[in-house]
């Protein structure tokens, strides 16, 4: 929902702390109620309705504070029905209506406010009725989570006064009770009803316990509520003053036996709003992603009246909520300041607060009860001036970005009003970056457009996501990555999430301990959320098994997308294929042998000393690197780090991630040469702090200095898509397996071959095109080019020299292998050596007829530190057919 | 963690021999290997400890009157599918500690399946030590310690009741085990590495005996 004139008010509880030490069944400490909270509360987002105030943020402060930010407006019914505004009929009954739907709505999404008071209905500029504060029984589970009550004694119905406080089961964190439902609301709305007709407050200044006296007596089989009500407020012949509608409809309201009494749903049909001539405005057809229904189907755009005319030169008022209160923290937006500033957090020196007597088993005695803990309803305003400031300066073209104009295509980011290009701060490293709140304005605006044009505007994201990725869109922007289409919520709702199946033992084992240092993640929402994602997946895929690794694999997906658990599905679900094909077959030592083997081949090609080293201890990639790949890192880096890996990782192919663990290596490329196994290895079973820009920086580097044959594998996915859609033509997310193969292509290798051979092999295809011997656009797997024309390569022709001239490679050098090696194994030089020598940073491709000469030399290579050795698969023999081969010239 | 100081004396000390063994940790998941690692190698306890996938390594001495005992201490993933992996990580080893969860029926008799793979697989000097841990939870005990010790005493084991969240008998039965290994000559040898392509079904890999290379 757009901003308008809302304002954003924070309020601040404390979640019942814990006593000291307690465990929960498990063992395990209790988890904090701050947390669950968190975790309940995040459902209260999704929510979006013109009748109730948004919520936007929860956030935790010390010793289990919490602090709730929400769509605020200044007004409410407690200062607004002195006017008598409300004693005529009419807007009496266009506010009720308009509390209904608001609380239809939210029952509608399994929320029920029980809390609703003359302070919970905010009016907004216009009059109108949202209703607010209506998450507190919801997150926290029904009060259980919190030591106060939720609600205001006086508008309490019957039953929910002798239920009395809420019980919680400590295994299940459900109410052993079932919680109030939508009818508690409508008892409130008829006690408001007459307290509007009658001008006077009910109950005023009478004490809790007397409330709930006079409340029990409505209990009484002969009890008039109406009339006892009235009487209290000296209304009665008010109330008989008005249509019989409004009386049946407050009748209704106040009926004492639930089962009777309607609920909201049934409430907003009642005929007192039919005479009013009131309906309900079904909400506009927002668009949605991920749909299969048409996105224009039954679209109603809002009229231009005048006032929107007005309204135009507050631009920022015509953006999401949401958007502006992200921007509103990147500008320095400060809950906690905000609070202290209003009195509402104090901070009191320790020694004051300290318990006058402490006992052995950290019982405490003589602490007073902290003032500051008690339940303070205020809301304090967040002024946006600050962002309005900073703002202020921006081209009110950037609020409209026009995505098809191409002088901006051409020339990157708009520049802005300081004149400081911003193409310089998308250089600038990513922490800064997503601080920078004029840079993210910019970016969310264009973003935004893009995301609600997907998939048609695939490329254009992908183009974007090259520069980085808005943290407020990351979620849509992967599913874009990862071409998440379709129905996704109907495909995830027919999966069976509930019947036990012979993995949950060790995925309620594996949950509990998975990133459980994010406090969304920790929560018992989040372990819910995360058991049925994961079951999900492991149901719908039979072909494959829950190994340990694919929760630390689900976390992210998760966490980006927690209250979208279907998105997160259908990320999981397209993330896999992508990048750890066959790796949760329940054999999967065959691929992961394989892809463990070109890894090494991989770390021999660009880092042939470390390779050399870390083989020669028996630091081999089986014993480090599993976990690596098992999870694509997020096993062994914590999620703040693991996004930033991601962003880059979604745009790169199939075989990204193994550039990514040459970069780490590289990284401690020093450290692990001076090392020894046991050194080595420990550096590993706890991931050192690593520079992950650079980390990344470093892995497309080395993609790009090598030829995508070499890391074919024969377990990557194979068949290429038909109808190929794919509207990007990517270098780097382009896999080499997505073109059909030919007779020039790789063809799959035994372990064991892989195993005795030390470098990569790369394929004709790519030895043709790397030397230029053919165009570009016959090749599958184009190379990055150089920009100077350069050769690329360096053909070593090992055969005997009268093979060789027989027919080479056109530039090749011929170094026989029988008589290249000294005895004390150092290459004999030659003019062929002395070229080979002064070519360091070209790719080596080692070729030989058949037979091992080829590779025995190129390991040889290796062994000699010499980088970018390859070799030719197939040998020389696969070019005959090319007729590239010629005659060397006759030396003179 | 009295023979924590002990530690941190100098591998080069005169006064007396080093032994380096290689351990390795077995067990059902979530039984607490991890953990026991941790509390030995750097005496911490992480309430959320990470499940381990493959295998992770660390190391840790100890001080056993004139002798300096180096453990090599493999910490392999519980999960049953992982199995295959972890003939790779006993093979060679002199110790093990098979874990099971006190609270936990099941995972005591997956302690047991270790057990039996053991002693047919690995190598026959082997120091077994069972492990049945989180003994602070004894309030919902499903493992009874005299059906644990009746079964250890028949299979020749060390058994100890361990709590890696209270430290309880975790150094313990790391010496327990230091003093149970033979500190030859040949004891001072570091375990065999680990070896990639260790395929399941062979049987007798690993019985080719302690410290080859």
């Amino acid at each position: 929902m757009a901003l308008g004139k809302a304002q954003f008010g924070v309020s601040t509880f404390f979640a019942a702390s814990h006593s000291n030490d307690k465990c929960g069944a498990n063992g395990l400490p209790l988890t904090p109620n701050s947390i669950k909270i968190v975790g309940r509360f995040q459902h209260l987002k999704t929510l979006d309705h013109h009748h109730i105030c948004k919520y936007l943020d929860c956030v935790r402060g010390r010793h289990e504070r919490l602090m709730i930010v929400q769509e605020h407006y200044t007004n409410n019914l407690n200062l607004g029905w002195k006017t008598g505004k409300f004693q005529s009929e009419d807007n009496l009954v266009k506010l009720a209506f308009e509390v209904l739907q608001g609380l239809y709505y939210m029952n509608q999404h399994e929320v029920t406010h029980r809390n609703l008071s003359m302070d919970n209905i905010l009016l907004d500029t216009e009059g109108k009725v949202k209703l607010s504060n209506f998450g507190m029984y919801y997150m926290t589970n029904g009060g259980a989570y919190v030591s106060f009550p939720v609600g205001q004694m006086c508008y309490m119905c019957p039953e929910v006064i002798c239920s009395g406080p809420v019980q919680i089961d400590e295994e299940t964190e459900l109410p052993v009770l079932p919680p109030s439902g939508p009818k508690v609301d409508v008892w409130s709305l008829g006690c408001i009803a007459l307290e509007l007709i009658s001008g006077m407050k009910l109950w005023e200044g009478v004490s809790n316990q007397q409330i709930a006296r006079n409340v029990l007596v409505f209990l009484k089989p002969d009890c008039d509520v109406i009339n006892s009500i009235c009487t209290e407020l000296k209304c009665v012949e008010k109330l008989q003053s008005l249509s019989p509608y409004l009386n049946d409809f407050i009748r209704k309201c106040l009926t004492v036996d639930p089962t009777h009494r309607p609920d909201p749903s049934e409430l907003v049909h009642h005929e007192m709003f039919t005479v009013h001539k009131l309906k309900q405005v079904s909400p506009r057809n927002g668009y949605h992603l991920f749909t299969s229904k048409l996105r224009c189907k039954d679209l109603e755009l809002p009229e231009l009246t005048e006032n929107d005319v007005e309204l135009d030169n507050d631009h920022l008022s015509e953006r999401n909520m949401e958007e502006v209160y992200y921007l509103w923290r990147l500008a320095g937006g400060d809950l906690e300041g905000v609070l202290k500033k209003a009195g509402m957090i104090k901070a009191k020196p320790p020694v004051t607060i300290l318990p006058s007597l402490t006992l052995d088993n950290g019982e405490v005695l003589g602490q007073g009860r902290d003032q500051m803990e008690l339940l303070d309803e205020t809301v304090v305003l967040l002024s946006q001036d600050q962002l309005r400031q900073r703002l202020s300066d921006i081209d009110e073209k950037s609020y409209y970005k026009l995505l098809e104009d191409e002088s901006t295509i051409t020339e990157g980011l708009p520049s802005s009003p300081s004149n400081v290009d911003l193409n310089d701060t998308a250089s600038l490293p990513l922490v800064i970056k997503e601080k920078d709140v004029e840079y993210q304005f910019h970016r969310v605006i264009l973003y935004e457009r893009l995301i609600n044009g997907y998939p048609y505007k695939k490329a254009h994201i992908w183009k974007e996501a090259r520069v980085d990725v808005p943290p407020l869109f990351r979620n849509l922007v992967w599913a874009a990555l990862l071409e998440v289409e379709g129905d996704i919520q109907a495909q995830y709702d027919s999966i069976d999430k509930e019947t036990p199946i012979g993995t949950d033992r060790q995925i309620a084992v594996d949950i509990p301990r998975c990133h459980q240092y994010h406090e969304l993640l920790a929560s018992p929402t989040a372990h819910a959320k995360f058991k049925r994602v994961l079951k999900a997946w492991v149901v719908s895929h039979p072909e494959y098994v829950y190994w340990q690794g694919l929760d630390s694999l689900c976390a992210p997906f998760l966490a980006l997308n927690f209250n979208n658990e279907a998105l997160a599905y259908a990320c999981i679900k397209a993330f896999i294929p992508k990048y750890l094909h066959k790796f949760f077959l329940k054999d999967n030592s065959p691929v992961i042998q394989e892809y463990l083997a070109v890894f090494s081949h991989l770390i021999a090609f660009h880092e042939p000393e470390l390779s050399n080293h870390m083989e020669g201890i028996g630091f081999i990639p089986d014993l480090y690197a599993i976990p690596w790949f098992l999870t694509m890192f997020a096993h062994v880096f914590p999620l703040n780090k693991i996004v930033h890996l991601w962003d880059t990782l979604l745009l790169g192919n199939s075989s990204f991630p193994l550039y990514i663990g040459v970069a780490i290596l590289k990284q401690f490329h020093d450290r692990l040469l001076s090392f020894g196994f046991n050194e080595c290895i420990l550096l590993f079973s706890d991931m050192p702090v690593i520079d992950l820009q650079q980390c990344v920086k470093d892995a497309i580097q080395i993609f790009c200095n090598t030829p995508k044959s070499a890391t074919y594998r024969q377990h990557a996915k194979q068949t290429p898509k038909k109808n190929e859609t794919r509207p990007n033509v990517s270098y780097y997310s382009r896999d080499y397996n997505e073109k059909p193969s030919n007779e020039l292509s790789m063809e799959p290798l035994t372990l064991d071959e892989l195993r005795s051979e030390k470098c990569p092999r790369i394929s004709a295809e790519d030895l043709l095109e790397l030397g230029e011997f053919i165009g570009n656009a016959n090749t599958r797997s184009p190379t990055k080019k150089r920009g100077n024309g350069k050769p690329l390569l360096l053909v070593i022709d090992v055969r005997g020299p009268d093979e060789f001239k027989r027919g080479m490679i056109p530039g090749s050098v011929n170094i026989p292998f029988q008589s290249a090696f000294s005895p004390e194994g150092d290459l004999v030089t030659c003019p062929a050596v002395t070229t080979l020598k002064q070519s360091k940073s070209l790719v080596k491709v080692v070729v030989g007829s058949r037979g091992r000469n080829a590779s025995n030399f190129a390991n040889e290579l290796v062994r000699l530190d010499y980088t970018r050795v390859c070799t030719l698969h197939n040998g020389i023999d696969v070019l005959r057919h090319t007729g590239i081969l010629s005659v060397p010239p006759p030396e003179i | 963690m009295s023979q924590r100081g002990g530690a941190q004396r100098p591998n080069g000390a005169a006064q007396g021999k080093i032994c380096q063994f290689k351990l390795v940790l077995l067990g059902e998941s979530a039984v607490g290997k991890s953990s026991l690692v941790l509390r030995f190698v750097k005496g911490q306890f992480h309430e959320y400890q990470e499940s381990t996938i493959g295998a992770a390594f660390l190391t840790q001495t100890v001080c056993l009157d004139d002798t300096t005992v180096k453990f090599e201490i493999w910490d392999t993933a519980g999960q049953e599918r992982y199995h295959s992996l972890a003939p790779m990580y006993y093979r060679g080893a002199q110790a093990a500690i098979v874990v099971y969860d006190i609270t936990n029926q099941d995972t005591f008799g997956r302690a047991k399946t270790w057990v039996k793979e053991l002693q047919r697989q690995a190598s026959p000097n082997i120091v077994i030590a069972l492990a049945g841990n989180k003994a602070d939870l004894s309030n919902k005990r499903m493992v009874e310690y005299e059906e644990a010790q009746g079964y250890a005493e028949e299979n020749s084991l060390l058994f100890m009741e361990t709590s890696a969240k209270t430290a309880m008998n975790v150094n313990d039965i790391f010496l327990a085990i230091a003093k149970k290994l033979p500190k030859s000559d040949s004891g001072g040898q570091s375990g065999q590495r680990p070896q990639p392509g260790v395929r399941l079904n062979e049987q007798n890999q690993a019985s080719e005996g302690g410290c080859c290379k």
